[in-house]
């Protein structure tokens, strides 16, 4: 099985707790035999490298500098990532799924599935509901946005606990068999990651 | 290759969708395209009425939904739209019975929808360059300017060839983004002058008296309403013209300084002979462009100037401010009047030469429709375009990625 994991944090890079998280996802996967790519920001320390661990990871900047706002950066930034990811498809010949944490690369993921048949996992870890609480502006409407494009589209949903799945539900309307609960920090964490990729994979096979 | 070329073009705006120039350079580009075997899709932004897909003389049109929520701003919304146009092109792709050949992307409003094809679809992208924002802004003075000059740089960055519809403009591209010379390309914009055909042999007065009394001439400006088309030296020239000549300016087109210029006609107390009609629909411009007696194009930045073309294709003689395509256009007192750019004297000067001199008047009339058959046929930039596709093409498949 060939994954990529699009996170905008990893380390070097660590914004939240999500960059933590992402790190020992990617090398528990490889030690359960997944073949892992990772496609992350990074201003400088751009390129391909690969960890010891196995993991592989891509680093992108974005080609433009000067933005107005963390929705600019983040839609211009997606080309380099759809680069990435489509530099990883035509080398190996075959992606099997991508998993996406949080907003950010949604937008490359909607089309790597639309252009490459590649289908994708939304890992939500925050809403900007609970981010920036009672904010409408437009600004986060278009992120709203990007997060229904993201549920619409996936092949599969992946929350941390019940109430983020519930939450999901409520502010979305995705019917919660698509949200898979899948708690960190227990044995069969790695397992029911992997079980739910191969699940969302088959399914995305049968939609093409 | 044994089918024929297959071709994406990604615009934001095409018929009935039109904002600027690049809307009916679209729709002739493509028509033409398609006369001389190439297969051209279309994917550009919905307009109400039209349909999502159609067919226009062989050209496949898809309109996709070009997110209506409320924007931050109009560059975000650029960025948004493009994130739809990109996954709606990606399933049209990827649907297609043949391959794309080539991406053709136009200005930046495309780019990221162009750049992100380009790669997971690993063909090539070309892009024709209308404008830029160094130029329309005469300089980078926000952030948001910066950030839209930086993304035109990566899409030609990005792009296999860049074309440009005049020369000046290869050589401000050039400049602007700092690219190789043979990255550029030259083809020029086209006129169809057949859409005046029908009104050749047409009594227009009764409509000409609806602008000005039958001893008024018509001064006609069509264009929008902003700094960069030079529109308030037009407006500063009128009572200098009105010396010499008596005279009615027609001003077609909207825009941020509508209000200013009025104000302006107001302080100089002549309402009565300058008229803003605003927007007009295509049927009445072409009977306009007919009747005018001079049309002036006074732009201070013109990467091509379309609207001097298709006067010349009316047989309306044109006063240009001598500046970017419009310099190449006009040939001075040959197929037009050049002004000084920025010049108000030499803008009226140049106005009230053409009204009061009628033997001047019909030889520009009849040498800048002759110029105009020669050099600015769509049949001809057609078959320029197409051979700028097939030397992309032919370069491509020498590549790993082919």
């Amino acid at each position: 099985m060939r994954v990529i994991i699009f996170s905008w944090e990893y380390p070097p890079r660590i914004v939240g707790k999500l960059a933590e998280y992402v790190s020992t996802l990617a090398m528990q996967l490889v030690k359960d035999k997944v073949e892992t790519h990772v496609v992350t920001y990074h201003e400088s320390m751009t390129g391909t490298t690969q960890e010891p661990s196995g993991v592989k990871v891509v680093r992108v900047a974005n080609p433009v500098q000067t933005h107005i706002s963390l929705l600019t950066w983040v839609l211009t930034l997606n080309q380099e990532v759809e680069r990435a990811a489509a530099n990883i498809f035509y080398q190996t010949k075959h992606v099997d799924l991508i998993d996406v944490y949080d907003w950010h690369f949604i937008p490359a993921a909607v089309t790597l599935k639309h252009a490459l048949g590649i289908p994708f996992v939304y890992s939500v870890d925050s809403l900007e509901d609970h981010r920036s609480p009672e904010a409408n502006l437009p600004f986060n409407m278009a992120i709203r946005g990007i997060e229904w494009l993201g549920f619409y589209e996936a092949q599969t949903v992946t929350a941390k606990t019940e109430w983020m799945q519930s939450e999901i539900n409520r502010i979305y309307q995705v019917p919660k068999e698509k949200i898979k609960v899948i708690t960190p920090d227990t044995n069969s964490w790695v397992k029911n990651i992997i079980a739910t990729y191969k699940t969302a994979i088959k399914g995305g096979s049968n939609n093409t | 290759m044994n089918r024929p070329l297959n071709v994406m073009m990604l615009s934001w705006e095409f018929p009935p969708r039109v904002i600027g120039g690049i809307s009916p350079h679209m729709y002739f580009l493509s028509k033409s395209l398609a006369k001389n075997g190439v297969k051209v899709h279309i994917v550009t932004c919905d307009f109400p009425g039209a349909p999502a897909h159609e067919v226009i003389d062989g050209v496949e049109v898809y309109r996709i939904d070009s997110y209506k929520n409320p924007s931050p701003d109009f560059a975000t919304w650029v960025y948004l739209m493009n994130l739809n146009m990109q996954k709606e092109a990606a399933s049209i792709v990827a649907k297609l019975p043949e391959p794309i050949d080539v991406f053709h992307a136009h200005d930046w409003l495309v780019a990221t929808a162009g750049i992100g094809l380009k790669h997971v679809f690993r063909k090539p992208l070309l892009v024709t360059m209308h404008s830029t924002e160094i130029g329309r802004r005469d300089g980078l003075h926000t952030s948001t300017e910066k950030m839209i000059h930086e993304t035109e740089a990566w899409l030609t960055y990005e792009a296999w060839r860049v074309i440009c519809c005049s020369d000046y403009m290869v050589q401000h591209v050039k400049w602007a983004f700092g690219l190789p010379s043979d990255k550029l390309v030259m083809v020029p914009n086209g006129v169809n002058p057949r859409i005046y055909d029908g009104l050749e042999n047409q009594d227009l007065a009764a409509f000409r008296r609806k602008f000005a009394l039958p001893e008024e001439k018509i001064v006609l400006y069509v264009g929008r309403l902003v700094y960069e088309k030079g529109i308030h030296i037009l407006i500063n020239a009128v009572p200098k013209v009105l010396e010499k000549v008596n005279a009615k300016f027609v001003i077609v087109g909207t825009g941020y300084m509508r209000d200013q210029l009025s104000n302006i006609v107001k302080s100089m107390g002549l309402e009565h002979k300058v008229l803003f009609e605003g927007f007009v629909d295509e049927g009445n411009l072409l009977k306009l462009q007919k009747c005018a007696d001079v049309c002036v194009v006074p732009s201070l930045f013109e990467p091509f100037g379309i609207v001097a073309l298709e006067a010349m294709a009316a047989k309306s003689p044109v006063v240009v401010s001598d500046t970017g395509g419009l310099s190449e256009i006009v040939d001075h007192e040959k197929t037009g009047v050049k002004a000084y750019s920025n010049n108000t004297d030499s803008l009226a000067w140049g106005i009230t030469k053409i009204l009061l001199d009628n033997n001047f008047r019909n030889s520009i009339r009849e040498n800048a429709y002759k110029k105009i058959l020669e050099k600015y046929d769509w049949d001809k930039i057609a078959q320029q375009t197409r051979q700028t596709y097939e030397g992309v093409i032919g370069e491509y498949s020498k590549s790993f990625w082919a």
